[in-house]
């Protein structure tokens, strides 16, 4: 700490300049100003959800006209908003089904095993993590339509390309976890007589609990908002998710049933995540090695 | 405690590794080769048997792909699966299809012709397609498109004569006519207060840089090239000459310097909504424009231009039926549904394009107000058809270089 | 009993690891060859459309050069590579730019309120990334809210078309699009600094400034290259953010040279030529995010 003569008080700005315990009003400003602008134009799409017009930037009056007002644009009403909102959610739950469980074995196999195929593995999934998307869409669409394989283009190869993508996500995480957990509890479980796999399933799995619940969500909503891999291997708008659906349409003539459809699909996520919080908050009360907050529950151990 | 990555291979593990990989490579290429799809359409004529005006075609049917039986059932509780442009058919004509069989229909979209044809080539069970004669060519050829039944579609006696044994499908074996159009330029008067129409050459007003970042131009290869080729008074708009290209490129180079342009097929609702205010436009988009106009904005505030002697691209749609698809009898029907002339009035006012019927003529559509004044002149005249250019199918070469000068377009490259 | 668990573990490891990595190398490295099989086979006579040519001996290496001749810098695609090195280089500075302050103001200093604002943060996550773009497409359309604020009710015109073609909103979009991505792991990385360092800097007479130069900053350097890895590595194959924010030829990047060629006849080996530029264009910083993450595994153990 500086020395302070009598002259130089902690009065006026200056003083509240060098005061090292005052509250951080600047990067508390910064903070909000990003929220709000990170939020505000997705509340103002909302709001515009309920417009009574067409338009989807002048105010026109409050109406339910596009969630079921409407008879042949409404959500309610289009039979292909509801086909490209049961895509979306088909394709998520069997991605996330499919994907989790693939990326905690591995992760829990590749930390343990010793050698170079799984630091190779590790490698590649590390790499599957960052590449970006376009490039593997393509060389799937490219595999999927040079070679006769069992499935075509449409659900599966989607779900195959989801999976592909986010089998890291878990992965990670789950690898992340054993780090912090350690290999004690496991190991005293085998000294008071376990096999590996009993240990494995009745002391380390319950432990990677919350792990996994957060790499299950997380996961669920990257699939549900995947665009680029959905878009190139589908066969035809019956398995066109909502993300796709929004933008063929925002590139043609969209009406604010576009906007009420991605309001729709906020709103169910957000369900989610409230419900998987609390479920997550439930599975770790008695848990001493994870945080409880928020910021366990995305991953952040 | 975690291993270290490692030094790396040395040098004799290093080789044995390349040679071991040498050696998998071409193993994994026969495994590879063995689980590959049949290419397709190695065995036909390399050339495609170009259709033009003066030189009509009448496409073969192969032995394996005879046209459906007659007095067939519609099949019932189907998906009738449509590939088309977004916003390209009423949403009522469906529904009245629907209802009137007690299917679902279900349309997919495309943006352009090629990808649409790459689509079909991937195997998509779609049952019609909205095509151009652009495409017949390739279509017939691979083998993608059904022929048709004509006792399944009487009201093709509604539709103008000439398209019962059209040039570029003789006797009307795979295809019906779904819409006609003209291309030519809209503009919104209030964003660009001069007559484009009575300009010398209405087309370079896209290059005038007074309409900087007001402009757009279609967002297909051909037929923004082709008015490229219009503007400097070339009217071979399938040219193959290399210096007719070349040329070609360098005028959309300046273009994108000029006005900056954006390429779209959405000009009919970005015009109404003051995105675009000069735009090479299709004439039924013009129309579709005047249902996209914001509340208390009329249609006069649209105009478009189109050369008086017809001496402009005059073009139209078809429909196909697709091999792969699986409701033929359905898809035959449909196409009968369309051509029906009620229907397809509906249609008209829906998606703004006009429809061939004898029905309606441009007087009668003026008379009933159903085009506004201003925008007479998009109504296509049968003469148009003798004076106009199409915009035809290229050979693989040419369309390679037509490509080549559209990619090198697309990536901006000024 | 420790001789018995290591045999244990040779097996079990492999056997859980086996279905990920099997899965990764069918679903991720087959479809990599399939593009080098396309990228140097042949095209159709009819349709021009790839025909994959699997043996290496018979590859045919025109369509690859046929690209890389053109990449150079009089090349056709030279001014799309530039571009999205310029607009990438430049969104992910941004993101940092915002991402840091609001991830450091949240993990330290935010208090009582930090679980509302993590929550906040992640909220983007679950909604559509196509619906907060949808949601600046309507803000910037000539008629839209931001406009109509420019001109101060009426005032001035402003007589610029955001949609558009303008390098800066493309710019804005893309950093728009991904903060979020980047603020989670700053957030993780910053959580985990230990209070009592910088403390201590501030104890032995360093003001603010200096204190966050020599040791805050150094100490979480991985945790920023980290995040900006996994940031910036999946924008450089973003296309639809440009196609929706500005459908110009103008701001076209190379994921828009991607896509454009990829469904075109005759230019599908094209397409492939560029997944693999730009794949070997990533493989280093790849490479690098991955050791910087195994490095970090090391220190966390």
């Amino acid at each position: 700490m500086s020395v302070m003569t009598p002259e130089k008080t902690l009065r006026g700005p200056v003083g509240w300049w060098r005061d090292p315990w005052r509250r951080p009003r600047i990067l508390a400003g910064i903070t909000i100003a990003y929220l709000v602008w990170s939020l505000l134009p997705v509340l103002i799409a909302v709001m515009f959800s309920f417009n009574d017009g067409r338009s989807r930037t002048n105010w026109q009056g409050f109406s339910f006209r596009w969630y079921w007002g409407d008879q042949t644009k409404s959500v309610w009403h289009d039979a292909s908003l509801h086909t490209a909102l049961l895509q979306t959610l088909k394709l998520g739950l069997l991605s996330t089904l499919i994907a989790v469980p693939l990326g905690v074995l591995f992760a829990i196999g590749v930390d343990r095993w010793r050698g170079r195929l799984p630091s190779g593995a590790n490698v590649l999934m590390l790499i599957s993590f960052v590449i970006p998307e376009v490039l593997l869409a393509v060389a799937l669409l490219f595999m999927v339509t040079s070679l006769a394989l069992p499935f075509g283009l449409g659900t599966s190869a989607q779900v195959i390309g989801l999976v592909t993508y986010q089998v890291a996500y878990p992965a990670v995480l789950v690898r992340a976890r054993l780090a912090t957990i350690g290999p004690q509890y496991e190991e005293a479980a085998m000294d008071l007589g376990a096999s590996q796999l009993d240990a494995l399933r009745r002391v380390t799995l319950p432990m990677l609990m919350p792990a996994i619940f957060a790499s299950t969500v997380l996961v669920f909503a990257d699939v549900i908002d995947d665009f680029v891999l959905v878009r190139y291997l589908s066969n035809g708008s019956a398995t066109e998710p909502v993300s796709v659906k929004i933008y063929n349409t925002a590139r043609a003539a969209p009406t604010p049933a576009l906007n009420a459809l991605a309001t729709l699909l906020l709103l169910a996520a957000f369900a989610a995540v409230v419900i998987g919080y609390l479920v997550f908050r439930r599975m770790t009360r008695n848990d001493d090695t994870t945080g409880r907050g928020i910021a366990a529950f995305a991953g952040e151990t | 405690m975690p291993v270290p990555i490692g030094s790396g291979p040395n040098r004799r593990q290093f080789l044995q590794r390349a040679a071991i990989l040498a050696a998998a490579a071409p193993t994994v290429g026969a495994f590879l080769a063995a689980c590959s799809k049949p290419a397709g359409t190695q065995g036909s004529a390399p050339s495609l048997t170009i259709a033009k005006p003066d030189s009509p075609v009448k496409w073969p049917i192969a032995d394996d792909n005879k046209p459906i039986g007659d007095s067939l059932p519609p099949e019932k509780g189907a998906t009738l699966k449509i590939y088309n442009y977004a916003d390209y058919l009423s949403p009522q004509a469906i529904k009245g299809f629907e209802d009137q069989y007690g299917v679902k229909v279900e349309v997919s979209t495309f943006n352009d012709g090629d990808e649409a044809i790459t689509k079909l080539r991937s195997g998509v069970d779609f049952d019609i397609y909205n095509a151009n004669y652009t495409e017949i060519s390739r279509l017939v050829t691979g083998n993608l498109v059904r022929p048709l039944n004509h006792s399944y579609i009487p009201n093709i006696s509604n539709v103008w004569p000439s398209f019962t044994n059209p040039w570029y499908d003789q006797g009307w074996q795979y295809t019906v006519p779904y819409t006609i159009y003209t291309t030519g330029m809209g503009w919104r008067t209030d964003q660009v207060p001069a007559d484009i129409g009575k300009l010398s050459n209405p087309y370079a007003a896209l290059w005038d840089p007074a309409y900087k970042d007001k402009t757009a131009i279609i967002d297909d290869f051909h037929t923004a090239m082709a008015m490229v080729l219009l503007k400097q008074g070339i009217t071979d708009v399938n040219t193959s000459s290399e210096a007719d290209l070349k040329m070609v490129g360098e005028q959309l180079s300046a273009l994108v310097k000029a006005t900056s342009p954006k390429v779209t097929i959405t000009m009919y609702s970005d015009m109404p909504a003051g995105q675009i205010g000069l735009s090479q436009m299709w004439s039924g988009d013009v129309i579709n424009a005047v249902n996209y106009l914001p509340e208390g904005v009329g249609p006069e505030i649209l105009r478009y231009w189109f050369p008086e002697d017809g001496k402009g691209l005059v073009d139209n749609d078809m429909l196909v039926t697709l091999k792969g698809g699986k409701n033929p009898v359905l898809a035959h029907l449909f196409l009968n549904h369309m051509l029906d002339p009620a229907v397809a009035k509906e249609n008209f006012s829906a998606i703004g394009y006009q429809p061939p019927q004898n029905s309606l003529t441009a007087d009668s559509l003026v008379a009933e107000s159903f085009i506004p004044e201003n925008l007479k002149n998009v109504i296509v005249k049968p003469e148009y058809f003798d004076t106009g250019y199409r915009t035809l199918e290229l050979d693989a070469d040419n369309d390679a270089a037509w490509h080549n000068v559209w990619n090198a377009f697309n990536a901006g490259g000024s | 009993m420790l001789q018995r668990s290591r045999q244990r573990t040779n097996r079990l490891w492999p056997v859980l690891a086996a279905p990920g990595v099997g899965w990764l190398l069918l679903f991720f490295l087959a479809p990599l060859y399939v593009v080098l099989a396309i990228v140097f086979g042949q095209r159709d006579p009819v349709f021009r459309t790839a025909v994959p040519v699997w043996n290496p001996l018979q590859w045919d290496p025109t369509q690859f050069t046929y690209v890389l001749t053109r990449i150079g810098p009089d090349g056709v695609y030279f001014p799309a590579l530039v571009r999205t090195v310029v607009y990438v280089a430049a969104a992910s500075i941004l993101c940092l730019c915002i991402a840091f302050p609001v991830a450091y103001y949240v993990s330290r200093l935010a208090g009582r309120h930090k679980g509302l604002l993590i929550a906040l943060l992640i909220a983007p996550f679950w909604i559509s990334y196509m619906m907060r773009m949808l949601a600046w497409v309507n803000l910037l359309q000539n008629d839209g809210l931001f406009n109509r604020m420019l001109s101060f009710g009426g005032l001035f015109d402003p007589n610029v078309d955001w949609l558009t073609g303008q390098p800066v909103v493309v710019i804005l979009g893309l950093v728009y699009g991904y903060v979020p991505y980047m603020i989670l792991p700053l957030y993780a990385g910053l959580d985990r600094l230990s209070q009592s360092m910088l403390e201590a800097s501030r104890d032995l007479g360093a003001n603010r400034v200096s204190s966050f130069v020599r040791v805050t900053l150094p100490m979480c350097r991985p945790t920023i290259m980290a995040a900006v890895l996994l940031t910036c590595l999946p924008m450089l194959g973003d296309y639809f953010t440009n196609d929706l924010l500005s459908a110009s030829p103008k701001t076209a990047m190379v994921g828009n040279l991607i896509n454009d060629s990829v469904q075109a006849p005759g230019q599908t080996g094209q397409a492939g030529a560029f997944v693999m530029l730009v794949l070997l264009a990533t493989v280093l910083p790849m490479v690098y995010y991955v050791r910087v993450t195994l490095r970090g595994d090391e220190v966390r153990t």
